[in-house]
């Protein structure tokens, strides 16, 4: 029983010499013949229908998932420009890939269902461990297509989620499945087989000032907090530099000071980015927000952001039972990228030393994230998540 | 049973004054800790607020820190890619390379959306070497535009560097609507020699704004290509001189070569024809000589005395023909390399004492002090005894030929390395360093009295810089006019073959 992992990256200029060298690279160092599955992260500075299909044609057509990020993770460099491909070949991994598009004009909650049954079929009959999907990170409520993939797999399997994004200038982002590449769509991979998935996730975010109850809320959008408009929350904190959250820099500050509902027996508040300030007054939220909860604005540092991805390294770890990951993939909040800076590859070192310098390890940058989290309920449930830092362990 | 004895009602009224004004205490202590409850919720409800202030303070401070610390980022990131650009680019001194780098990296390292550097020609007009983000079609375009617009162009000959932070509107809009980005820096390139060219990089997003430290990283890359350009032209500049000089040397080298063998043919045909030429002379010469020596004799009948006298003429006249002959021969057979040195091993202070003794009367004649120092350490050397003395002949004949009445002659020679290096020496005249150089030359006489007055054949030294040179050896002349001459010349001990004599040896002096 043997599972080969295989990671190439490159940052030439041109889409297709780059495409070529990350593909070659990957195929290099996985050393086998057949491919099950390849993932493809690529900064928005690359044409994906350049890069896509040579990516395809090196590594022999294999199933293919993989969507654009704000910035690569590898285990020595944090890199805002490239092309990275995994390649994964194995004999005791199962995998499945599907995907759904035009997620912008779709029931979102269906789309997730027909996501997940797409991915569900070409998977088969096998032992089912996680479900990995890769979102357009723009669209308004990814909650809800996170509801449709959960009216197929359950409440509690364990359903892992990276919106795709651009460099910080929340205007473009693409999916890719196989070979086509897409904007808003979803595309999914199922994991299975002879293998154990442990997942750990935190953001290191507090609470900041007192806290106000939500009054009214629908679906993802607050109207009002504690009796007033919802906006003027962050108008009370931010002064005249609310202003900003109306112009183009919003998605980048916003992204730094997140809305936290506390949910019952979770360690740490439930996080919400706002993605749009409706005229109103009313704020928009990156995923369903409960009406009723207490809710806090956000605020961390460099040294708390370190320590959750510590605490979700240890987690993600403590879930392989004593088994040795065979590879790490990490999903991260880019405002997390935001806030580290030049320091981020050290949460990348925290967590190379948890697992040992010799596992592989990928991720990128994400606008939300989807991952189970521990709340008073026995079991974890998924949700979509901000500010987070996910790490999936396979041992 | 209805009177009630006034003790009771007494003891009753005061029983209920006693609880009612317990309880008026009682309230009164419930209506003050009230109070005092009230005063607290409302500290800690001031408390809360307060603290809300101050997170809202703390809130404020972070987004500046935030701010603060993503220029600095920034900064540190266009620092490290300026490092990087600047490292390639001056890696290089070929102007294309530099560009072809600056294409590959600019986009990658700096992260703007577009990138252009435009370059002048020699006739001031600019050109696109490199254009990241624009259409290819759009650059014609925008180089005339540029070209076009003088105030911008003479604002940018003055050093000035137009961004979207400190450009007045008008002029915003207006690279705006040329360029397509709303945010820009855009510098000139100067060298020392003025402006050589502009950098322009800009973002059409909004969230990607410049900062004051875009426009300083920018203006000082602009400065390093400035710099690197420079280097190239001057290298290249250096380089063509280098190659126009390389091709001129080669050219007069070919002459030369050419030159070279053009002598060497004529050397040879002269050679050649010496050879045959003396060989016939010598015949005839030989016949005369005999004819003229049994006329002296008397073998034909008694000879006059006035005939006898012209017939000793004759002879000695034919003697020196022949010597000459001889001589010519000898130079001609050494430099076809006919001749070889037959090396014995000889003792060099023999070889210039026989010598001493066959130009001694001439010494004699003009009291010529004769001085010999010959080291002791000097081994038997391999030589061609015969062919040597002819050297100690040749020189030391000369020397006597100038050296005047009571002069000196010295001979010396010292071992060095194996090599014997010997010095003969006169008190004449001296020679000119004009008719140094020309000495050894076939029949090249010096033009003075002496040698007006002395007959020879100009063939001497020619030939003994051609027996040093077979022995692997060099000669060369050190001379002061009206104090002497010396003749150094080398010989080295021991030599398995002797030296072949090529037409291209020169003499050279140390």
């Amino acid at each position: 029983m043997t599972t080969r992992i295989g990671i190439g990256f490159s940052q030439e200029i041109d889409a297709e010499t780059a495409a070529k060298d990350a593909a070659f690279l990957s195929k290099t160092n996985l050393d086998a013949d057949a491919i099950d599955i390849a993932i493809i992260f690529s900064t928005i500075h690359y044409n994906p229908n350049e890069s896509v299909p040579v990516i395809q044609t090196i590594l022999n057509h294999p199933k293919v998932i993989g969507c654009s990020t704000a910035g690569i993770i590898l285990s020595d460099s944090i890199e805002s420009r490239g092309i990275a491909v995994l390649t994964i070949s194995s004999d005791e991994m199962k995998f499945g890939a599907g995907y759904v598009d035009h997620l912008d004009t779709r029931d979102i909650q269906r789309a997730g269902a027909l996501l997940a049954r797409n991915t569900l079929a070409d998977f088969g009959d096998h032992s089912r461990q996680a479900f990995l999907s890769f979102v357009d990170g723009h669209l308004e409520n990814n909650s809800v297509l996170l509801k449709g993939i959960q009216e197929v797999f359950g409440n509690v399997f364990c359903i892992l989620g990276a919106g795709s994004c651009d460099d910080f200038r929340f205007a473009d982002s693409f999916q890719i499945f196989h070979e086509h590449v897409m904007t808003s769509a979803a595309t999914g991979l199922l994991i299975g087989g002879h293998v154990i998935v442990s997942v750990g996730c935190h953001h290191g975010w507090r609470p900041l000032g007192k806290p106000r109850i939500i009054d009214k809320a629908e679906g993802n959008i607050i109207r009002t907090i504690s009796g007033n408009k919802a906006f003027s929350l962050y108008e009370e904190y931010f002064g005249d530099k609310a202003d900003d959250l109306h112009s183009n820099k919003f998605g980048q500050m916003a992204i730094l000071y997140p809305l936290g509902i506390f949910i019952e027996g979770s360690s740490e508040y439930l996080l919400r980015n706002i993605v749009d300030i409706r005229p109103d007054g009313s704020i928009v939220c990156q995923g369903d927000v409960p009406e009723g909860k207490e809710v806090h604005i956000m605020i961390s540092n460099k040294e708390l952001c370190k320590q959750a991805a510590i605490d979700a390294a240890e987690e993600a770890h403590k879930g392989l039972s004593g088994k040795t990951a065979k590879l790490i993939i990490i999903f991260e909040s880019m405002a997390r990228l935001k806030l580290l800076g030049r320091m981020a590859l050290e949460e990348v070192e925290h967590i190379e030393h948890i697992f040992g310098a010799s596992v592989p390890i990928i991720g990128i940058y994400t606008n939300g994230e989807i991952c189970p989290f521990q709340t008073v309920e026995k079991f974890k449930k998924p949700y979509l998540l901000n500010e987070t830092i996910v790490v999936l362990a396979i041992g | 049973m209805d009177y009630i004895s006034p003790y009771i009602w007494l003891s009753l009224s005061l029983f209920v004054i006693i609880l009612i004004g317990m309880l008026l205490l009682v309230i009164i202590d419930k209506s003050e800790k009230n109070n005092k409850l009230r005063n607290s919720l409302n500290q800690l409800k001031n408390s809360f607020n307060d603290l809300d202030e101050q997170a809202k303070l703390i809130v404020k401070t972070d987004l500046d820190l935030n701010k603060a610390q993503e220029e600095l980022d920034k900064r540190l990131g266009g620092l490290d890619a300026l490092q990087k650009i600047s490292r390639l680019i001056s890696t290089t001194l070929d102007e294309e390379e530099i560009f072809t780098r600056l294409q590959q990296t600019l986009t990658a390292t700096l992260n703007f959306e577009k990138n252009l550097i435009l370059v002048y020609d020699e006739e001031k007009s600019l050109h696109c070497r490199v254009a990241l983000g624009f259409p290819e079609e759009s650059i014609p375009t925008i180089v005339a535009d540029l070209e076009k617009d003088s105030g911008m162009i003479t604002s940018f000959n003055d050093g000035y560097t137009f961004s979207s932070i400190n450009s007045p509107k008008p002029r915003r809009e207006y690279i705006n609507q040329l360029l397509g980005v709303e945010h820009f820096v855009f510098t000139p390139i100067l060298s020392q020699k003025g402006i050589i060219g502009l950098v322009f990089v800009g973002n059409q997003s909004n969230a990607a704004g410049i900062t004051k430290g875009d426009e300083e990283l920018i203006s000082i890359l602009a400065s390093q290509i400035g710099q690197t350009l420079e280097n190239a032209r001057l290298f290249e500049q250096v380089f063509r001189s280098r190659q126009i000089l390389e091709a001129k040397v080669r050219d007069r080298t070919n002459q030369l070569e050419s030159a070279l063998k053009e002598v060497q043919d004529i050397s040879k045909t002269k050679s050649e024809f010496i050879s045959a030429v003396s060989h016939e002379l010598r015949t005839p010469l030989t016949s005369i000589k005999g004819y003229a020596s049994i006329l002296m004799a008397g073998k034909l009948g008694d000879v006059p005395e006035q005939v006898r006298e012209r017939l000793g003429k004759i002879n000695t006249h034919s003697d020196n023909l022949v010597k000459m002959i001889n001589d010519l021969l000898d130079i001609s057979r050494i430099e076809s390399g006919r001749v070889e040195m037959n090396l014995s091993k000889c003792s060099l202070a023999e070889i210039i004492d026989n010598v001493h003794d066959l130009l001694t009367p001439q010494m004699k004649e003009k009291n010529i002090q004769w001085v010999a120092e010959v080291g002791r350490d000097i081994p038997e050397m391999m030589l061609d005894s015969s062919q040597t003395e002819r050297i100690f002949i040749n020189l030391i004949g000369n020397a006597v030929k100038f050296t005047p009445q009571h002069g000196t002659i010295s001979v010396k020679a010292h071992l060095n390395d194996g090599v014997v290096t010997v010095e003969v020496s006169d008190t004449g005249i001296g020679i000119s360093e004009e008719n140094i150089s020309k000495l050894f030359a076939e029949f090249y006489r010096i033009d003075n009295q002496i040698n007006q007055n002395v007959k020879g054949t100009g063939l001497g030294l020619a030939l003994a810089k051609k027996i040093v040179e077979a022995h692997k050896g060099r000669i060369w002349i050190t001379s002061k006019l009206n104090q002497g001459t010396t003749f150094h010349f080398t010989l080295p001990v021991n030599q398995s073959s002797p030296g072949s004599i090529s037409d291209g040896q020169k003499t050279e002096r140390p």
